[in-house]
């Protein structure tokens, strides 16, 4: 068959294909592919900033694994040094995190002058410097009852509203646990009040963690109802996509739906997360079996935020199969930049039903 | 048409995509070194290439298979995949 006969016949299947310039060909798509493409450029790292905290949760990433127990360099210079480094190879976003780098806060200053674009996850007990000007997640685990049990710490909400009402670095982290599901509508509310953004994470079983908090089949329909019904209600405060719920509250994890690209999920190093990631602990060494964005969690259990954040953007050849599984990914993208980039702006969500992660049941199944 | 003229052809219509798409600058299909290591020394990355990869295939009439591209590091691997699925 020559090459013009072969072109038709593809392009007649009765089992439609979609061409991606018949997928992109409505203006509202199209632009939203526009906005989206141009944070192609991001290619993150993260780093650990110190191996102490100001308070002990439950089923901490952090203090379940074996990083704690390393160097904790808090040396500028030497920092300085890593990221004029980490820019040299590429990086062009950062996520500070563990085990609390609000505690390290000469360190911010540094990594923020050397590489611009980034991210703090902190639990927000303490005020970040407005000129380290990163989106800062502040995470949440239920209201103050359930911060109290499982975090020690009283007034919690409180205290992160009061730290960062009106700081548009400031987007509140709810993580979903099998327990405090029905909670998030007082948080969601309150923090709405105070005119916070918010946005979801879902727990995720640190490596051996077998205790309550674990996610359950049923756990994860309930968590799937009151993450579409939020962002039905608070559309301006919670930046979330019904393709986003699905991904992550999905019967099978992150890993499974998608083929996780960090590295210690996949050998590759020819291009992506697999070349490039690094997560860097606090004696600035790194490991490339243990690098991922939560190295200690059980990848068979994984269904964390930042992991979606690439793991599902990763996949756009996947995703663009069709207008609708195409739209979902655009929804995920526009969400995750809006989460992650300073002054990026979601806009409204463009698929507002359920589409199943592309070749889930196919992929599972073999 | 000779088979050595169809890869030209493909690999200077690859690098035409790859220009347009991703906004390189300095560097025209006919300068475009077909041998380049692409993500050593363009810097480009998985998305890039997956959205080159979406254009191509419109143009071509042909698939790439999803865990091909992220190894189709030159403008002439690419152009030789193509060439290859349409034979």
């Amino acid at each position: 068959m020559d090459i013009a006969k072969k072109q038709n016949s593809f392009r007649n299947n009765e089992d439609r294909r979609w061409k991606f310039s018949e997928i992109i060909a409505d203006p509202v798509v199209h632009e939203r592919w526009e906005k989206v493409r141009k944070f192609f450029f991001l290619r993150e790292s993260t780093y650990d900033m110190s191996n102490h905290c100001n308070i002990q949760c439950e089923g901490c990433y952090y203090f379940k694994g074996d990083k704690q127990f390393v160097e904790e360099i808090q040396d500028p210079l030497l920092w300085q040094e890593l990221m004029k480094n980490e820019k040299k190879r590429g990086i062009t976003y950062v996520v500070l995190a563990g085990a609390e780098p609000s505690l390290a806060p000469a360190l911010l200053e540094v990594c923020y002058k050397e590489i611009p674009l980034g991210c703090i996850a902190s639990n927000g007990l303490s005020q970040i410097s407005p000129s380290v000007d990163y989106n800062i997640h502040i995470s949440v685990w239920g209201n103050d009852e359930t911060s109290l049990r499982v975090r020690k710490a009283k007034n919690m909400l409180q205290r992160q509203v009061r730290n960062y009402r009106n700081d548009p670095r400031a987007i509140f982290v709810y993580t979903f646990t099998r327990e405090n599901i029905d909670e998030i509508f007082e948080v969601a509310r309150f923090l709405k009040e105070n005119d916070c953004k918010l946005t979801f994470n879902m727990f995720s079983a640190p490596t051996g963690y077998d205790g309550n908090l674990r996610h359950t089949e049923a756990s994860l329909a309930n968590t799937r109802e009151a993450m579409l019904k939020l962002i039905t209600d608070y559309p301006k405060n919670v930046l979330f996509s019904h393709y986003n719920a699905v991904a992550h509250t999905h019967k099978f994890g992150l890993h499974a739906l998608y083929d996780c690209p960090y590295p210690r999920m996949n050998p590759s190093t020819d291009i992506g997360l697999g070349r490039s990631f690094r997560q860097y602990r606090t004696d600035l060494t790194w490991d490339r079996n243990m690098s991922c964005c939560v190295p200690d969690t059980d990848c068979s259990d994984c269904r964390h935020y930042a992991a979606g954040s690439a793991v599902v953007t990763a996949k756009l050849f996947r995703h663009a199969s069709d207008p609708e599984t195409f739209k979902a990914w655009l929804d995920y993208v526009d969400a995750y930049l809006a989460i992650w980039v300073r002054g990026y702006e979601q806009g409204e969500n463009l698929c507002n039903h359920i589409v199943s992660p592309p070749k889930a049941e196919t992929r599972i199944r073999n | 048409m000779t088979a050595e003229t169809t890869t030209n052809d493909i690999i200077n219509r690859v690098a035409h995509v790859m220009i347009e798409e991703l906004k390189l600058e300095d560097v025209t299909p006919e300068t475009f070194d077909p041998d380049i290591d692409l993500v050593d020394e363009i810097g480009i990355d998985s998305m890039d290439l997956a959205t080159v990869a979406l254009v191509l295939q419109d143009e071509y009439g042909m698939r790439f298979d999803e865990d091909d591209y992220p190894k189709l590091t030159t403008i002439r691997l690419i152009a030789e995949y193509i060439k290859k699925e349409l034979s």
